[in-house]
């Protein structure tokens, strides 16, 4: 029999790697990279894509709408809508990014701890305290992504339906895209921190979501009731527990606005609640830090 | 390849190793003992997960204590249970792998779908890990150990579930590594995968080592078993003559002596003896952990022992008395 037309398989073996490695750095990199695919379900199973991509939707689509609605309504001569309005759209995004937080903090600690990965971390040129800050900048990129998105599209979209030309408007607005950048901290800050406590020490996603949303809502709950009704010395700084206050008081601070909360109704000072969410942090990143060293 | 002196490390009042004095060479190492015997615990501080109480270790040349990223950059660790993410494919999480370890992303791409071909995982790559059986899972464990190609690999009980044919393959992939150039430290309680997969054994219990040494060296007793034909007591008398320790059994002669090799030719000359069987006797290492090795002045009844005059043998290197930890029950000679 001939052994021409026959098919022949060649054993290849192993191949060491013998390009670059990239160490610490590409490590954390990695941890980056796969922390934003898994919020974002990208290469996860279809129902990981369905929550991240709605929110994100529901984040952007209403400046995309009012963009075109002041572009369209430029055409008749009536006033731009109060949707351009950058301060007032955080109210949008700040709930989504609430929500998203909810589910995206867990997502991000609760399974590698649950599934045993990070012992494979553990064999990884990789410390507590890399993993920790990089699956933090990646929870950090995604919710600055679809904070800062809308309010860049609504920043080029004043300038587009702007009287004074497209380009000088980018120009002498230019100083609002600081306030959204502070801003948009400060809402990450202080969602992030508390979510990453709660999903430290939950062993199921959706138990560290639902507890994450409930100790944002019963701690504004317990501040409104203790402001009202507390009637010892300095009993309005119990208003301080509204822990998901803080940032929309830094957001008025900086946008020069007003919004009625339990910290506005106990008169206290704006500089009280970066303190707060400065304190929140520290103590945050200390807790967690001291959880995952136990872990390992 | 790995030097512990003096390593030792507890859990609060719980001393998981003491005084562990280790110089293992490049190969294939296992580590036995018992559960709780500390082979995890010197895993996690080979690796330098684990900070040691005392002592100091070096492996691959490097100080664990003092570059410990440098020393996990180059050793791949497979954990005892899983260690997988369940909502990920089998070609990402490897990859995800080798990219936690410094290798590009292209690379690692590349690399993770060479090391899922290698572990038999080739045509289930894209599958969840969720979805995978035990023994495709630990398949997939092995996988991230080695796919960033790492001078050592630890392997924490690697057929930890498996059934027969699974652990088979296991020990097979496992026995491979050393072909490309990856040298291993498998821990298990199950002797006879050490026996299959390593050349060097490392035996703990109670956080001591017990023995440490080369598995031939530790299984080989030193001691020959001769059967001939006709009556054995004439060679016994002319070997016991030469200096040989013998002891007779029945009809089998149990010689230890350096030479005994040569006593015995000499010896079935000079008695005009045919062999019927020779061999060396070994023994194996669950027999060494238990204190059952086959010994002439233990194994042979008393009433038919020849030699109990002669001058007692200092033991052989693998031969050393058991030191054991006082809460291990030691099995009586004779006891199956």
């Amino acid at each position: 029999m001939s052994d021409v037309g026959r098919g022949v398989v060649f054993d290849l073996g192993y191949k060491p790697h013998e390009g670059e490695r990239l160490g610490q750095r590409g490590a954390i990199a990695a941890v980056v990279k796969d922390g934003v695919r898994r919020v974002l379900g990208i290469r996860r199973k279809a129902r990981k894509k369905v929550i991240p991509w709605v929110l994100v939707a529901i984040a952007i689509i209403p400046a995309i709408v009012a963009v075109g609605l002041a572009i369209f309504l430029e055409g008749f001569a009536v006033d731009t809508p109060e949707a351009l309005d950058h301060a007032g759209y955080f109210d949008t995004t700040s709930t989504i990014a609430l929500l998203f937080t909810a589910l995206a903090a867990p997502e991000l600690l609760v399974p590698d701890r649950t599934q045993g990965v990070l012992a494979m971390y553990a064999s990884r040129p990789l410390t507590t305290r890399d993993y920790l800050l990089a699956r933090a900048g990646a929870l950090s990129i995604v919710v600055l992504g679809f904070m800062l998105l809308p309010q860049v599209l609504l920043y080029v979209g004043k300038a587009a339906v702007s009287s004074d030309g497209f380009f000088p408007a980018l120009g002498a607005d230019v100083d609002v895209l600081g306030k959204v950048l502070v801003t948009a901290l400060a809402f990450l800050a202080t969602y992030a921190t508390v979510a990453f406590v709660v999903a430290a020490f939950a062993n199921r996603v959706s138990a560290a979501a639902a507890i994450f949303i409930g100790v944002m809502i019963g701690s504004n709950i317990m501040a409104l009731i203790l402001v009202e009704t507390a009637a010892f010395a300095g009993s309005r700084w119990s208003a301080l527990l509204a822990i998901a206050n803080h940032p929309g008081v830094i957001r008025d601070w900086v946008f020069d606005t007003f919004t009625e909360n339990p910290l506005s109704e106990a008169d206290l000072p704006q500089v009280a609640s970066l303190l707060a969410i400065i304190v929140l942090v520290v103590v945050g990143a200390f807790v967690v830090y001291r959880r995952y060293r136990r872990l390992v | 390849m790995v030097e512990t002196k003096g390593l030792g490390h507890a859990y609060g009042d719980i001393v998981a190793l003491s005084g562990v004095d280790l110089e293992v060479p490049s190969g294939r190492v296992g580590l036995v003992g018992a559960n709780g015997a500390g082979k995890t615990t010197l895993l996690k501080i080979l690796l330098g997960i684990l900070s040691p109480s005392r002592g100091s270790v070096r492996v691959m040349d490097a100080d664990v204590a003092t570059d410990p990223l440098e020393v996990r950059s180059r050793v791949g660790y497979m954990p005892e249970g899983s260690c997988l993410p369940l909502e990920q494919s089998a070609a990402d999480f490897v990859a995800y792998a080798a990219e936690l370890a410094g290798i590009p992303a292209k690379a690692a791409r590349q690399r993770a779908s060479d090391v899922l071909t290698l572990v038999g995982l080739h045509e289930e790559r894209f599958r969840f890990l969720g979805d995978f059986s035990t023994g495709m899972k630990q398949r997939a464990n092995l996988a991230q150990a080695i796919v960033h190609d790492p001078d050592l690999v630890l392997l924490d009980e690697p057929t930890a579930g498996l059934d027969p044919d699974g652990r088979a393959e296991m020990l097979d992939l496992i026995g491979r590594l050393r072909e490309f150039g990856i040298d291993i430290i498998v821990s298990s309680h199950v002797l006879t995968d050490i026996e299959r997969t390593c050349d060097w054994v490392v035996m703990l219990d109670g956080g001591k080592v017990l023995r440490t040494g080369p598995l031939s060296g530790l299984v080989e007793t030193g001691v020959i078993e001769l059967q001939v034909m006709g009556d054995p007591e004439p060679v016994a008398t002319m070997l016991q003559a030469a200096g040989a320790h013998v002891e007779l059994n029945d009809d089998t002669l149990f010689i230890e002596h350096d030479g005994a090799a040569t006593l015995v030719r000499d010896a079935l000359v000079e008695a005009g003896a045919g062999v019927r069987r020779m061999q060396h006797r070994s023994t194996t290492l669950e027999d060494i952990f238990l204190g059952n090795e086959p010994r002439p002045d233990r194994d042979a009844p008393a009433e038919v022992q020849t030699a109990s005059d002669a001058p007692e043998l200092p033991p052989g290197p693998g031969l050393a008395p058991l030191e054991r930890a006082p809460n291990r029950k030691r099995r009586k000679a004779g006891d199956s």
